[in-house]
């Protein structure tokens, strides 16, 4: 469908274990070939593939858009592997980026948004944050990095499981969670994840966004995902948020649940509570379409800053089809899709994951839009 | 017309003083006399002529700076990164380069000379002023002046926010322009440092060129090509730009070729077609009509006889004007 090189982007701090994915993609029996962008030149770089080095030139564009930075480095060596192209065959089946551990990774998506050039040849594919058993929890807590770095993600790899208790991983995943609903987790000792679970996996692609069931560690709502058990670990493969793991999702039933993190009524599985978090709504009755586009664009325009990432399926008022939409920051993509099947559960769900979000504003302004 | 298939991309399309000259993505430079010369080790990321008009140098993703002529090759520099930008000035024969935030001048009669200038951010293009003394640097935030031979010195800056991809100086050296990533132009009276916004353009500005003896500079960027009046004393300040060759909105001019000297304009589209135009005229010359990839690379030669083009897939063209146009 289409000829774009996908763009996959490695994310997490040092020590996490993003040399030794990497080594991992490029030495692994493929029989692709990778450009690596990274932020110096390490001991990676295998025959077949090309590593390049990038320095994180971070500007703002000058469209008015306070958020709306690009990485200037990015832009530029993407046009100039894209000079390598022969007509007619893709120079690359990929391009990985790898950030530094205080990367912002919002720069780096736009810039596969925004500019024109870069966008006409390549396509971001997803966003994957390492962190490591050990160390995550004391990185999230002194890292504002680290914490948008998980929270951007459409992948968390969990590295290093071995050198931390299972009661750890469970209270590790636990904030994971809350910090990003949508991204499945994957537990890995060195690294060892598929790679069809770092590549193509279509984080911002709105084909994708078949179904959402945002990872709440709800209080009250039964076993919920934050239990061992419910780590999503390589089965899951792309089905990311597949029904196969006999989840609970009873509490979407009512009209209008808030599911939240910060529930003042349910205890906390630890004491951390992060300026970052996932905010989930649905509703049950089908959505004004106009009163929504306005809704959501005024959010964006008013709290894109603090918003990193944001996907929803809504079900609008006499229309069959369901509006797909994703955003990063300010940016927002959407889309009618498939048709509501017949035995179909018509409803409207949307993640916003963000920055000190008003939660009880963004539910009142999400009901308000109800048909 | 000559016509050329090449199996790469190419990065430019460039006249020396012999004929047309091509460098490509599979590094390779290929003369129209047929000569071939596997320059770089990957892709050819930019070229300027060579200061005495005998082949082109280029920069490469090989970290190299190359100087190929029909019969021969030299490494001129060697850099760690990429070498991003190339600019040449014939009359003082100061050549430019760039890798990452340096910008360096060599001289092609003094081997061991060597200046180096530091910016803040990423140099993305170069440019001589016409006299060969001054390099202008376009960078995030504006461009920065430096004197070509000065070894330590603080650049002036021009400054704008916002971050700037190609730079060019006015025929008569009055006025320096850049490109921006964000489809507008800026310019600067050097004089007096004032400036001026360009805007209105619905795609990116790769291209600028001056032609009607410095009277005019084209740019491409828009669905025709662009005119800015440069004669008078505030240039384009105050101006409006004229367009012209505009068939529609189905297209942009992707590239641009003039000879300061002479009248006319040549313009690549991004459907693959060139145009050769006189600006009081009221008809576009087709040099190449066959619709395709975009037009990336075009060059007129000095004197206006003749055109070159290249496309993204590797289709490629030298025309000579006068049969062209009769």
């Amino acid at each position: 469908m289409t000829d774009k090189i996908p763009v996959t982007v490695l994310t997490g701090y040092l020590g996490a274990g993003k040399t030794t994915l990497l080594n991992r993609i490029l030495t692994e029996d493929h029989g692709k070939r990778y450009a690596v962008i990274v932020n110096e030149f390490g001991e990676i770089g295998i025959d077949n593939d090309l590593v390049v080095g990038a320095d994180e030139d971070v500007f703002e564009m000058n469209n008015g858009c306070v958020c709306c930075t690009v990485r200037g480095d990015l832009i530029r060596v993407v046009s100039g592997l894209m000079k390598r192209q022969r007509p007619g065959q893709p120079a690359f089946d990929a391009i990985i980026v790898e950030t530094t551990g205080l990367a912002d990774p919002g720069p780096v998506a736009q810039t596969f948004f925004v500019d024109a050039d870069v966008q006409a040849k390549t396509q971001l594919d997803s966003v994957t944050a390492l962190v490591d058993a050990r160390h995550v929890m004391a990185r999230l807590d002194d890292s504002k990095e680290a914490r948008e770095q998980v929270a951007f993600a459409d992948r968390i790899i969990l590295n290093k499981t071995d050198l931390a208790s299972e009661d750890e991983l469970a209270t590790v995943e636990r904030r994971l969670r809350g910090l990003n609903p949508l991204a499945p987790i994957t537990r890995a000792v060195r690294a060892d994840v598929p790679l069809d679970q770092v590549l193509g996996l279509g984080g911002f692609d709105l084909e994708r966004i078949r179904d959402l069931h945002p990872e709440f560690d709800t209080p009250g709502s039964g076993p919920a995902h934050g239990e061992p058990g419910h780590v999503h670990d390589e089965h899951c493969g792309h089905d990311h948020h597949g029904h196969e793991h006999g989840h609970d999702h009873g509490h979407h039933d009512h009209d209008g649940e808030l599911d939240t993190l910060d529930s003042p009524s349910g205890a906390r599985g630890h004491a951390h509570q992060d300026d970052i978090r996932g905010v989930s709504l649905s509703l049950d009755r089908p959505i004004d379409g106009a009163r929504f586009t306005r809704w959501l664009d005024e959010l964006l325009a008013s709290k894109g800053q603090d918003i990193l990432r944001a996907k929803g399926i809504i079900d609008v008022h006499g229309e069959d089809r369901r509006l797909v939409f994703q955003a990063v920051h300010m940016i927002l993509e959407g889309d009618l899709q498939r048709e509501w099947g017949d035995t179909e559960r018509r409803w409207s769900r949307a993640v916003f994951i963000g920055r000190d979000l008003d939660e009880a504003a963004l539910k009142a302004g999400f009901e308000a839009c109800a048909a | 017309m000559t016509a050329f298939t090449f199996d790469a991309q190419p990065t430019a399309a460039l006249f020396d003083r012999q004929g047309a000259v091509f460098a490509l993505g599979d590094g390779s430079v290929r003369f129209a006399s047929g000569e071939r010369t596997e320059a770089h080790d990957g892709a050819v990321l930019c070229a300027a002529v060579h200061p005495s008009g005998d082949g082109i140098v280029t920069g490469g993703d090989d970290g190299k700076l190359v100087w190929t002529r029909r019969d021969a090759a030299a490494v001129l520099a060697t850099v760690k990164g990429w070498v991003d930008a190339v600019a040449a000035a014939p009359g003082t024969g100061l050549i430019a380069f760039s890798s990452g935030r340096t910008a360096s001048v060599l001289d092609v009669k003094d081997d061991l000379f060597r200046r180096d200038f530091a910016h803040e951010r990423t140099v993305a293009a170069l440019a001589f002023d016409p006299k060969g003394r001054r390099l202008a640097a376009a960078t995030y935030g504006g461009a920065a002046l430096w004197f070509a031979r000065i070894e330590s010195q603080k650049p002036t800056m021009m400054k704008w926010a916002g971050s700037h991809t190609a730079v060019a100086f006015a025929p008569d050296g009055r006025f320096l322009f850049t490109a921006m990533q964000d489809n507008q132009l800026h310019g600067w009276r050097l004089s007096d440092a004032k400036d001026m916004r360009m805007g209105g353009y619905p795609a990116r500005i790769r291209d600028m060129s001056f032609l009607a003896k410095g009277r005019l500079m084209a740019t491409s960027g828009a669905h025709g090509g662009v005119l800015w009046p440069l004669s008078g004393a505030n240039g384009p300040m105050g101006q409006s730009a004229i367009e012209i060759g505009r068939e529609g909105d189905d297209t942009v001019v992707t590239a641009v070729a003039s000879s300061p000297a002479h009248g006319y304009l040549a313009a690549g589209l991004a459907d693959g077609r060139v145009w050769l135009a006189e600006p009081a005229g009221d008809r576009l010359n087709w040099l190449s009509e066959d619709r395709g990839a975009p037009v990336v690379a075009l060059s007129m030669n000095a004197d206006a006889s003749s055109v070159c083009w290249a496309r993204e897939d590797g289709e490629a063209g030298v025309v000579d004007l006068q049969s062209a146009i009769a």
